[in-house]
């Protein structure tokens, strides 16, 4: 019975210098599959329903967001209209908030504008820090 | 100051200057144990949408449980919770989700750059049926570098 006799040479026990390298190994592996889940956006806060506030024509920036992405400016009742590219809202902004600080930023975005347009145009009136929009749909 | 004739300094401490390895296996399993734990893990998918850009794009600092994603894809199709809502019921699946939330739920709107404002403007009314008031319109952040000079 020789082979009974036999005796393994190997050490049975596990060995403990290579347990730092296989935690390490782990813990790497998982900093770099780790998403973060991202929430970035544009904050706004809808009206809730029925609460309709009846504004002075005179305190209403109307922007109306056309399917190109020009931005049609009208102030208040006054019949004037001007067109203008998204970007310079904000300059615009700046200054009309300037002449009266209870103004109102009224987008109006046309129903086949792409949505990025009105992205657009809120962008700017964040970056101008407006604190007043409302957001509407453009009916015919 | 313990200098000695040779000039050179005695090592005073006794304690030894090596770092104990046998722990270093301990301490890599507790930081392993800690990430596991803290790993949250994305419990639905992303749909394929183009992001507008947007330079005031801020961070949300929510807790996730309180942030109900609605995704709006290019043909106008609703995605909540990786199923596909009609239009006309999106107020049905918010409405529950903000109660439950505790009325604090925040609405990450996430649309396609490329649709049509009325659906989004739909969602929004759907939104305001459901009293659901804050949104957010998820954007990617633009870099200033990137656009063309004001």
């Amino acid at each position: 019975m020789a082979i009974l006799k036999k005796k393994s040479k190997v050490s049975d026990e596990m060995s403990s210098a290579g347990m730092a390298d296989i935690a390490f190994l782990l813990l790497i592996f998982f900093l770099v599959t780790t998403v973060f889940p991202k929430d970035r956006g544009l904050r706004v806060v809808l009206p809730e329903e029925a609460a309709e506030v009846e504004v002075s024509q005179q305190n209403i920036l109307h922007l109306t967001v056309m399917p190109d992405g020009i931005v049609l400016v009208r102030r208040g009742e006054s019949p004037d209209e001007s067109s203008i590219p998204p970007r310079q809202v904000e300059s615009l902004w700046r200054t009309e908030v300037a002449q009266n600080p209870n103004l109102i930023a009224a987008v109006r975005t046309h129903p086949e504008a792409a949505h990025r347009h009105m992205i657009a145009v809120l962008d700017a009136l964040q970056l101008a820090r407006a604190e007043r929009i409302s957001l509407q749909m453009l009916e015919e | 100051m313990a200098i000695k004739g040779g000039g050179g300094f005695e090592r005073q401490s006794k304690t030894s200057s090596s770092i104990p390895e046998s722990s270093l296996a301990d301490i890599a399993l507790l930081l392993l144990i800690f990430f596991m734990l803290t790993t949250v893990f994305r419990t639905e998918a992303d749909r394929p949408i183009e992001w507008p850009d947007a330079e005031a794009t801020e961070q949300i600092d929510e807790k996730r449980d309180n942030i109900l994603y609605v995704w709006v894809e290019s043909d106008g199709s609703v995605w909540i919770n990786d199923r596909m809502v009609p239009m006309g019921n999106v107020a049905d699946v918010v409405g529950p989700a903000w109660q439950q939330s505790g009325q604090r739920l925040i609405i990450s709107l996430r649309a396609d750059a490329n649709v049509p404002y009325q659906y989004v403007d739909q969602i929004q009314e759907q939104l305001k049926a459901a009293g659901a008031v804050y949104v957010v319109f998820g954007t990617e952040l633009e870099r200033r570098m990137t656009r063309e000079r004001r």
